[in-house]
């Protein structure tokens, strides 16, 4: 039983030595990355960018957290990170991103956001911080741009009744309520004289507005008309119900979501001659339904959005972060690409999905990923993130 | 024992689903909003009766047995999943699609169920561990995409009031004729009743405990193909994100306790989800908020066990009160 005893406290130390070879012999980087969503195409597309395309063009390792549902989570998922060696975090969760930031601080670790922004309060407290990189992504101005676009490029078309998805404005998403006051806001502006959503005529009042009630009511908005919504996930038989009553409201002309259009509203679509518009992915499933006229509209994130952060962290870790004229963190915004036909989505795709040559290749992100890349430039870089203006970078 | 007429009967097994009517019809006339409005309305009621019923069978076939399953949510995700993947490769249409999502799905109970036997842990554990090991396979399946089949017109065109009919009365049949006119379902209501003395009788508990297993995991892949066919995809769901689905049963589970005084138990069943499905109907037409239908459902639960824990307390204190007005 003592020898027993004895070989298994040698094997387990032989094992353990052996563990900790590689991770000293192999000097690559690690990367942890922090993840609220593992399961949405966005979120699939963004990984597999990451670990198809960056992780073997710079031979980093990324280390994803479980999907995270609380600040708790993010907590121990950083802990996680520091006990395996990573270098610096790039965090897609934000339940709590200032103790994200203190806490990567205080390990003495980078900490970069990606596809989102920090508060103005948030960046003010933090952005001198020699561990923070930065944010790099769609800021709520972004979002309403998006949302107010969407909505605009249907009444210009004439279409006067709508139907809404507000998807997680219920929960209070940022991103969600920004989308949909842009839409508020377009149809405001263009309902005519006197138009309001409740009383509240202008960007401002109407974000106020749903942040106050946490869902939109539908009204009749000036000449236009926002005939029917439906806010939340709940995923059981009333909210699909809701869903379907939406389609079939009388004379609705187009159906705006948020997100998640296809997925939730995509069979009840089939065959109502309904327009439906949403923000989302360059993926197969919404390629083949916008081939098949179920979906009309969308602004999607392309996966390669996440490159430039990359870039930046790639800088940091390598001790050349890059800083503006006061010695302050990135804060950059970055918008979508919108596809409003089957050939324009399909050219956006073939790009987006690309894992030997995605919209920002290593070439690209090289000229930014270098000693000496000044804010201005970085910046620069990052606000051509259009389509036509990433395939004349490319060229 | 004292026997009730038919008629008495019949109208007892009725009166949970028809108060719920009129209360929620009174409310509607208050509203003036119609809770049967249009063809969507219906397609509502009955497909929420068709899952509703299936998963509450799911659900109390193992539960009578004393063994909790977290998993009924994560069998219908894997199962739908995959037979949406195999509908989406070979181009088939949505009968056989069905037919593959009930196979799937009542193999992985037979798993389920195998693991519980051999490995003897409690099973509200076993089904913590399968319901996570099957979301994780779903993932895995798929790359974390899921399925999407909005463009197949034909699985989409499942979703009619006739083949939710359809459905259900099939299902209850075959769970009728199961649990009450075979030896299985003999065997299985003695090892309800008292598992020692069956086994001690000669009673395979072993084989009744999978057979139920897989049983369950079938009824759960028909809701897995349903939801499939209604929204033509089907999302993943990890950490526990599928057990929300059985949550829905609880209550007419205990309805269908109460009405199976009065009838068949399986009948009582379909009869609580009938009322649970006018419930949903009523949420979708009032638009209601989910934090409210969650707080109502809550409500409804609550106040029907304090009902079904106090009853002859409550019916006694009634009695008395009219004997003595008498």
């Amino acid at each position: 039983m003592k020898n027993l005893k004895r070989f298994l406290s040698l094997a387990l130390c032989l094992m353990l030595a052996l563990a900790c070879v590689p991770a000293m012999a192999d000097g690559h980087v690690k990367i942890g990355v922090l993840v609220s969503d593992a399961t949405s195409s966005e979120a699939l597309a963004f990984r597999a960018y990451y670990t198809e395309y960056i992780a073997k063009a710079y031979g980093v390792e990324f280390i994803y957290s479980d999907e995270l549902t609380d600040a708790a989570g993010e907590k121990s998922a950083i802990d996680n990170f520091i006990v395996n060696n990573c270098k610096a975090v790039i965090s897609f969760s934000s339940f709590d991103r200032p103790s994200q930031i203190d806490q990567c601080d205080a390990a003495g670790i980078y900490y970069a956001v990606a596809t989102g922004t920090l508060s103005d309060e948030q960046y003010n407290e933090y952005k001198d911080y020699e561990t923070y990189v930065g944010a790099i992504g769609p800021s709520n101005q972004i979002e309403f741009q998006a949302g107010y676009d969407m909505a605009a490029y249907y009444i210009d078309q004439g279409m006067t009744k709508f139907g809404m998805f507000g998807g997680a404005v219920p929960y209070y998403n940022d991103m969600h309520i920004y989308r949909a006051a842009g839409m508020l806001a377009a149809m405001v502006e263009k309902g005519g004289e006197g138009a309001n959503y409740k009383g509240a005529d202008n960007a401002g009042a109407i974000i106020g507005q749903i942040y106050a009630d946490g869902s939109i009511e539908p009204c009749t908005i000036g000449s236009l008309e926002l005939a029917a919504y439906v806010g939340g996930y709940d995923f059981n038989d009333a909210w699909f119900g809701k869903l379907a009553q939406m389609v079939g409201t009388e004379g609705i002309q187009a159906i705006l979501t948020v997100g998640s259009g296809v997925d939730v509203l995509g069979g009840f679509i089939s065959g109502s001659g309904v327009k439906l518009a949403t923000v989302d992915s360059f993926t197969p499933a919404m390629k083949e339904a916008m081939d098949n006229g179920i979906l009309d509209y969308m602004a999607g994130k392309f996966a390669a959005s996440i490159g430039p952060i990359f870039a930046a962290m790639l800088n940091a870790v390598n001790g050349q972060p890059i800083r503006d004229g006061e010695g302050n963190a990135l804060a950059l915004g970055q918008g979508y690409w919108v596809a409003t036909s089957a050939e324009q989505f399909a050219e956006y795709s073939a790009v987006d999905s690309s894992m030997t040559d995605p919209a920002y290749t290593k070439e690209i992100l090289d000229q930014y990923a270098a000693a000496g890349v000044s804010y201005d430039d970085f910046a620069e870089f990052v606000s051509k993130y259009s389509f036509d203006e990433i395939v004349a970078l490319k060229k | 024992m004292k026997k009730r007429p038919l008629l008495k009967k019949l109208l007892l097994s009725l009166l949970i689903p028809c108060a719920v009517l009129l209360v929620l019809e009174a409310i509607a006339l208050g509203k003036g909003v119609r809770l049967f409005a249009n063809a969507d309305s219906w397609k509502l009621f009955f497909r929420a009766v068709a899952n509703v019923t299936l998963t509450t069978f799911a659900l109390s076939i193992n539960l009578d047995s004393g063994r909790f399953d977290f998993s009924l949510g994560a069998v219908s995700m894997l199962s739908a999943t995959v037979a949406g993947t195999l509908a989406q490769q070979w181009g088939i249409g949505p009968w056989p699609t069905l037919a593959i999502a009930v196979a799937v799905a009542a193999l992985l109970g037979l798993i389920h169920g195998g693991v519980y036997v051999l490995t003897r842990i409690p099973p509200i554990i076993v089904s913590l561990g399968m319901a996570l090991f099957y979301e994780g396979c779903a993932f895995a399946f798929t790359g974390g995409k899921g399925v999407s089949l909005v463009t197949r017109t034909d699985i989409i065109g499942f979703s009619t009031i006739g083949n939710y009919i359809l459905v259900t009365a099939v299902a209850v049949a075959l769970i009728v004729l199961l649990f009450d006119f075979t030896r299985f379902g003999a065997n299985y209501r003695a090892l309800v009743s008292g598992q020692k003395i069956a086994v001690e009788t000669g009673i395979h508990e072993v084989g009744n405990a999978l057979g139920c297993y897989a049983v369950s995991g079938a009824l759960m892949g028909v809701v897995g193909f349903i939801s499939l066919a209604n929204t033509g995809s089907q999302q993943m769901a990890l950490n526990f994100g599928s057990i929300g689905i059985m949550f829905t049963a609880f209550l007419p589970m205990f309805i269908g306790g109460w009405i199976g005084r009065y009838i068949n138990k399986r009948v009582g069943i379909m009869l609580g989800a009938v009322s649970m499905a006018l419930i949903s109907l009523a949420f979708a037409r009032f638009d209601t908020a989910s934090s409210v239908q969650s707080i109502v459902s809550a409500l409804l639960l609550v106040l029907f066990l304090i009902y079904l824990n106090n009853e002859f307390a409550i019916l006694s204190k009634f009695r008395g009160k009219k004997e003595a007005e008498s």
